[in-house]
């Protein structure tokens, strides 16, 4: 006791086993990345898929889920080189250095991830309306669950990774019933194969087929958002690979049979006309239990899933507009942490507000008698921008080759890269010749990063970011 | 006696390190263990409020953060008499608490709580509130003084 040695050291201790903790192990990393991949779009967009393509909408995932997985293989490599949060940003910054370049790929981020949760929330509303018959408007319903999202991020709620989890399994297990439903069917001996193979769309079948690709796309995004956990990842070297590409080809699989479940039990047209197409698969009533009763399971269970996905893009905008802020390129008060909470307040709040924003432009739209459907623009919009940050993030990729390299580190294949690159260029072309409109969609969400932008050059000083108010003294 | 002195990177931490130092007996504490936890899943996983180097984050890591902040509350023990350790864990804040102060046997936890704000009053689950129901040792909470005049 009397031992009055000084000996502050000036390294972190790591003398024991936990001077350098980190947590989220391999398998919680893979779950964490099948949860976020799941959740968005599956359950929303599979009717849209099949009103584009036909009976055989399963190829457009098959083909959509193979270019991700080759995208997700380049995140890999670039994730255990630069194993920080920053993701897409940070790796563009370190193989171009160049400041308006970064800013755009952050800012398009920034803009997918708003989107993303725009099509969420409204994909939310069309199964909260199934629970709730004539319940209340469906911008209602999407807006109190962004809010509701946004209060309890502010909480901390989210960052269970238990739940997290739970919430995973509960994903799975809704795409595992419609998958016991077509097997089911198929040995009851009513399932008719020819319609797997059936593209009813008049044109080329090539081009449906794209074009399926095209808006199921946004079924495979959000293995994007594990970079946000890259730093606290335990051996990341070998979890990451592991994660984002086997969490891929799982979810290539879980889509592949779903869609032909889908298929096979629903008629195309049904299915093409429905908000809630899986639930058409759980309504058809093949399996001997109370239709009604599995209807409302299933409904919660589609809940569930959006609402885990959507909590994790709610997490990383604010998340990326601290960053922004801290690298003073936006106003600084999005840098405010609240003192208490720990959470970054302002960022999230704006989030809400800018979410909050397109669901009404959308609804507004619809009334002034635009044909739109808002979960379907907005999911375009997603994936029009992250189809060019994951291309951009592929050659990042390659030009950042034999660059920090570390013998531990991932390397993808190349050929398979080009290839990747090849099918993220042709998805966005098509997606951009398709529906031009969704450009202008595009251009307000970057417009907000700009003039985000403009008011930290104009009113911002250096260093704002991080100066927080005296508590004491 | 082992002391955890836990920060969050909040300038009441800070103030919460100092309030330890003004009235603790340096010769009956063997060790102080600085601990910050990382929450992975959090928006910002861990913010630094309490060090110098403001603006500067090019790397965008968090763990740089944490380690800042835990330095930073370190040097507030500089030259006292016990041995002072940098400890950074990962997870959810209380947990990660109490945790360490099982592992090191603690004999006192020191955390910082709350403010006055709505949140804080209508809101459950605060990290010094589960730290003060489940830790194994005493547990010293530094609450903010009260506020006078300029709101912070």
């Amino acid at each position: 006791m009397a031992d009055s040695t000084v000996t502050s050291t000036n390294r972190i201790d790591e003398d024991d086993d936990s001077g350098l903790k980190r947590s989220i192990t391999g398998v919680q990393l893979f779950f964490y990345t099948l949860g976020d991949v799941l959740g968005s779009g599956i359950y929303v967009l599979i009717g849209l898929v099949a009103a584009a393509v036909g009976g055989a909408f399963w190829i457009a995932f098959a083909a959509g889920v193979t270019v991700a997985a080759i995208t997700g293989s380049a995140y890999a490599e670039l994730v255990t080189k630069y194993p920080q949060a920053a993701g897409s940003s940070l790796y563009v910054q370190k193989a171009f250095n160049n400041k308006a370049l970064t800013f755009l790929v952050t800012v398009s981020f920034l803009s997918a991830s708003f989107a993303a949760t725009g099509s969420l929330a409204a994909g939310f509303a069309s199964y909260f309306s199934e629970l709730l018959d004539g319940g209340p408007p469906a911008l209602l319903v999407s807006l109190v669950f962004v809010a509701a999202l946004v209060l309890i991020n502010y909480i901390g709620i989210t960052e269970s990774v238990v739940m997290n989890m739970l919430m995973t399994f509960v994903e799975l297990s809704g795409l595992i019933i419609v998958m016991i439903i077509g097997v089911w069917y198929v040995a009851e001996g009513n399932a008719d194969f020819g319609v797997l193979t059936d593209i009813s769309v008049s044109g080329n079948p090539a081009l449906a087929v794209l074009a399926g690709v095209a808006l199921s796309f946004f079924a495979m995004t959000g293995f994007e958002n594990t970079a946000n956990v890259a730093e606290e990842t335990i051996d990341p070297y070998k979890a990451f690979p592991r994660s984002l590409v086997g969490g891929m080809i799982v979810a290539g699989i879980v889509y592949v049979l779903v869609s032909m479940a889908a298929a096979l039990t629903v008629p195309t047209d049904q299915l093409a006309g429905s908000d809630v197409a899986l639930l058409e698969v759980v309504k058809q009533g093949i399996l001997p239990f109370s239709t009604d009763l599995m209807t409302t399971i299933f409904t919660v269970i589609a809940l569930v899933a959006i609402t885990n996905t959507t909590l994790v893009t709610l997490v990383t905008q604010p998340r990326i507009l601290y960053g922004m802020a801290r690298e003073d390129v936006v106003p600084g008060v999005f840098a405010k942490i609240h003192p208490t909470r720990r959470s970054p307040w302002v960022g999230l709040l704006f989030s809400g507000l800018v979410v909050g924003g397109l669901l009404v432009t959308g609804t507004l739209v619809t009334q002034a008698g635009g044909s739109l459907d808002i979960v379907e623009r907005l999911a375009l919009v997603t994936v029009v921008f992250l189809l060019a940050i994951y291309a951009l993030v592929i050659v990042t990729c390659l030009k950042l080759r034999g660059q920090d390299e570390d013998e531990r580190a991932f390397r993808a294949n190349t050929p398979l890269l080009i290839v990747g690159l090849i099918g993220n260029l042709a998805i966005l072309y098509y997606a951009i010749y398709d529906d031009p409109t969704s450009l202008y969609w595009c251009a307000g969400l970057l417009a907000v990063g700009v003039v985000l932008y403009a008011a930290e050059k104009l009113f911002g000083s250096k260093g704002t970011a991080a100066t927080a108010p005296p508590l004491e003294k | 006696m082992h002391v955890i002195v836990a920060t969050d990177g909040s300038k009441q931490s800070l103030a919460a390190a100092k309030h330890l130092k003004s009235f603790a007996d340096p010769d009956k504490i063997t060790d102080v263990s600085v601990v910050a936890v990382i929450r992975p899943l959090a928006s910002v996983a861990f913010a630094d409020d309490v060090s110098d180097n403001k603006g500067a984050w090019p790397t965008g890591s968090f763990r740089d953060a944490a380690e800042s902040a835990v330095a930073s509350i370190a040097a507030v023990f500089d030259g006292w008499g016990p041995k002072v350790h940098k400890r950074i864990r990962s997870g959810s804040a209380a947990n990660e608490i109490i945790k360490a102060a099982k592992q090191y046997d603690a004999g006192l936890v020191v955390v910082a709580a709350g403010g006055r704000g709505l949140s804080d009053s209508v809101l459950v689950g605060s990290t010094a509130q589960r730290v003060q129901h489940y830790a194994p040792c005493p547990v010293l909470v530094v609450r903010p003084a009260p506020r006078k005049g300029r709101k912070a």
